[in-house]
Formats: C-alpha cells, sequence, structure tokens
C-alpha cells in the first residue's frame, strides 16, 4: 500500500467531510497531477450539486420544495432524487415500514414516479439523510471515472466506496471513546456504518458492505433497526452487514 | 466487491488498544495555490480585532473567539484576487484544521481540509495534545501508519467548520469594510 502515488483532499459536504483519494498515473507524473486535481474537483462538484437539489435544509431543493408543499402536490423532481427515492421506496416497501425517510411523518404518504413526487399528506416531510450520502459517494466515482481516474476512493463522513486496483484499508471509530481500530480492507465496494441509539439507551452499531454505496448507506439503517446482521433484504442487494455493539458499549 | 476482515468480530470486540488517526491533505500555502490558481504570489496581513470589532462581530451573531487572523492575500500584478484564511476547529475527537477561500466581492471561493486528526480519548480537548501538531505540514507528516486508510463512523458532523467559515467570511468582510485590506 505504501508507496502508492496518492492524491488525496477533502472539503466539508454534505454535513460531514467528503474525502477523496486518487492514485496518480505514475507514467505521466506532471500532467498526472493535474488530471488528478481536475477529476478531483469535478467529482466534488458533482457532489455539492447534489447537495443543492436534494438536501433538505436548501429551501429551493427537491426535498425542500416537498416538505414545503401543501397536501396533494406533485414535485418536479431530478434524476438524482428520483433514483434516491426509488431506492428508499424499495427498501421501505421491504422492511415494512422500518425505513423511512419521512421520520415518522409519514412513510406511506409520498411516491415517485415518472411524473415526480407526491405529496399525499398535509405535514410528511422528507429528510434524505439515511440514504443520499450513499448516492452521493457513487456518483463521485463514478464522476472520477469518467475524468479517466483508475483508481481510487471517495468518504462521505464514513459512507465510502473504493474503486480500481486498490485495497482500501478501513478503521473503524470508536463513537463513544474516540480513537480507531482496523477492521478490513476493501477492494471494488462500498462500505458504510451507523448507529442508532434506541428509548431505553441501548445502541447498536453496524456496518454493511455492499457493490454500491446508496445500498450500503442505507441497509445500514435496516441492519441497526432490525439488529439482524443477516437481514434477508442485505441478499437481495449483495451486501454483507456486521454488528458491532458490543465494543463501544464496553467503551462507555 | 472484496471485502477482507482484519480480524474476527470477536478479536476486534475485544482489542484493548485503538489506534489514533491522522491525515495531512494540504500545507496552507499548496491550499492557496490550488483556491487561486492564478495568483503570482501571496501577501500576509495580520489582523488585529479590537474590542469594538469583535462586539460587531457578536452582534452580526458570530463570536470572534479569536481578535488576532493571519490573512493571504492573492495578487496578480497588481491586482488583488481574493484571501485565505486558515483556521482550525475541534470536534468530539478531532482536530480539522482548513483553510478558506474568499473573492474580491466577500463570497466563499472554496473550503479545503488542510489536515484531520482524530485521538483516542479525550486527549484533543487538551492544549499539550493540539501543540504537538502546531507547524506540523504535509511536507512533515505525522501519520499514524503510513497508509491509506479511511475512517468509517457513524458520527461525524462538520457543524464546527461551518460555523468556522461563517466567523472568517464575517471577519473578512469587517476587514474590508474598514479598510485594512487595501481594496
Amino acid at each position: 500500500m505504501n508507496g502508492l502515488p496518492i492524491v488525496r483532499r477533502a472539503r466539508p459536504l454534505l454535513g460531514t467531510l467528503v474525502e477523496i483519494g486518487v492514485v496518480r498515473d505514475v507514467a505521466a507524473e506532471r500532467a498526472a497531477a493535474a488530471a488528478a486535481e481536475r477529476a478531483i474537483d469535478a467529482a466534488f462538484a458533482r457532489v455539492a450539486a447534489l447537495q443543492e437539489r436534494l438536501s433538505r435544509f436548501v429551501p429551493s431543493s427537491d426535498i425542500g420544495r416537498f416538505n414545503a408543499a401543501p397536501e396533494g402536490a406533485r414535485i418536479d423532481i431530478g434524476t438524482d432524487a428520483r433514483t434516491v427515492l426509488d431506492a428508499a421506496a424499495k427498501l421501505r416497501d421491504a422492511s415494512d415500514g422500518a425505513f423511512d425517510v419521512t421520520l415518522g411523518s409519514g412513510a406511506w404518504a409520498w411516491r415517485a414516479d415518472a411524473r415526480g413526487l407526491h405529496k399525499l399528506a398535509a405535514g410528511v416531510s422528507i429528510d434524505l439523510g439515511g440514504i443520499a450520502k450513499g448516492h452521493a459517494v457513487d456518483c463521485a466515482v463514478a464522476a472520477l471515472v469518467g475524468a479517466g481516474i483508475g483508481a481510487g476512493w471517495v468518504n462521505a463522513g464514513g459512507d465510502l466506496r473504493a474503486f480500481g486496483a486498490l485495497a482500501l484499508p478501513i478503521d473503524l471509530r470508536d463513537e463513544i471513546g474516540g480513537g480507531v481500530w482496523r477492521f478490513a480492507t476493501i477492494e471494488d465496494g462500498a462500505f458504510a456504518t451507523s448507529r442508532r441509539v434506541d428509548r431505553d439507551g441501548n445502541a447498536r452499531h453496524a456496518s454493511v458492505a455492499a457493490p454500491q454505496c446508496l445500498w450500503a448507506d442505507a441497509l445500514t439503517k435496516i441492519v441497526v433497526a432490525s439488529g439482524d446482521a443477516t437481514h434477508p433484504l442485505l441478499a437481495r442487494f449483495g451486501a454483507r452487514a456486521w454488528l458491532h455493539a458490543a465494543r463501544s458499549l464496553a467503551a462507555a | 466487491m472484496r471485502v477482507v476482515l482484519t480480524g474476527t468480530i470477536a478479536a476486534v470486540a475485544a482489542a484493548a488498544p485503538v489506534g489514533a488517526f491522522a491525515v495531512d491533505y494540504l500545507t496552507l500555502e499548496q491550499a492557496a495555490q490550488l483556491i487561486f490558481p492564478d495568483a503570482d504570489r501571496f501577501e500576509t496581513r495580520e489582523l488585529a480585532l479590537d474590542a469594538s470589532q469583535l462586539q460587531t462581530l457578536e452582534a452580526e451573531g458570530v463570536r470572534g473567539r479569536s481578535a488576532r487572523w493571519s490573512l493571504r492575500i492573492a495578487r496578480r500584478g497588481d491586482a488583488t484576487l481574493g484571501v485565505v484564511v486558515a483556521d482550525a476547529v475541534v470536534g468530539k475527537f478531532e482536530l480539522i484544521s482548513y483553510a478558506v477561500g474568499i473573492d474580491r466581492e466577500g463570497a466563499i471561493r472554496q473550503v479545503e481540509i488542510l489536515s484531520y486528526r482524530e485521538s483516542h480519548g479525550g486527549e484533543v480537548r487538551l492544549p499539550a495534545w493540539r501543540r504537538q501538531f502546531v507547524g506540523k505540514t504535509a511536507a512533515a507528516p505525522l501519520r499514524v501508519g503510513d497508509d491509506i486508510a479511511n475512517i468509517s463512523g457513524a458520527t461525524l458532523s462538520c457543524t464546527h467548520i461551518t460555523e468556522g467559515v461563517r466567523r472568517i467570511v464575517a471577519v473578512v468582510a469587517l476587514a474590508r469594510r474598514n479598510g485594512s485590506l487595501g481594496w
């Protein structure tokens, strides 16, 4: 791993830190450095554009407009919102409403189709925080590949994806005591971690690996909600999961 | 997709010592060049806010925090392109330094993270822990395991950075208004 010519940048986006790393083409040293910077810029720009369209904190975003709309409204949405909402609907339906982008305000009170996003009840609001970061990572990876980058990674606050000839070491953060420990390496795949504390103060901490980060990100919520690291939905999306509550709780 | 676990879950759960984590992305000079690639030089200007200026910031809803700021003015020939300001914020476990580039009109051009350091334990709040990183640059990296490791965790908020960026924008606006930047 050491000695790979890596260009690594990070910017605050999506309410967290987004890190992009690319392996430079050593054959064309100077040109490669500039090309890497341009590719990283393009990938960050893609993430920033997604944030403008999907963030509930941006009133003009697809989600901001939905949340402000009255019952019965139909909101025009872009392809990114459609992709994320279609995935969210699939997981909601398959999990009997446990995966809920409305955070309890009306899991079944919205519908996305070719005509737009329909608001089926007053007061329902959407927050894509549990799934959009994963999609943003997938889009940033696509931007890097489109710019000719052969290998690298994108990490949005722990939702990450590696691509190309690269085994990316993953450290898990100890959410309670601080510090990290080495968990795995991943090649050509995505990895995400979530934590959920229930009403009794019990914390569950889970990670999911999947081919795409959208599914890794979203499926962590299913795993922490169900406490089931062998949940049947995982296999449907080619994913694997791990629960690691014990260590964080021990540290508390 | 290929995932190789470093240890069994049981071994991970039992492992007592956890490591630290640190990445150096850019020096302030490198970040300034990236943010203002057309600049032919950067002039350092020290800004000292007086009590009334700090009060003005407070009135704008920005806690001044520091009275002293070091600014890098981006110039090309006689023209001023903007300014780059570096700052560091402390989170629950992490110390993050970053640079903000602001254009002539006072708009944010870019925010680049310079370095990220995560402590194991509460040391991040100890001045002694933070002091060890003063003056460290990408040329003299303080890496814990010189590899490309990535952190996956459930919570990493950039609220502190967002607040810090807002503070810097307000400080630069104040400096422009009172003529300290010369443009």
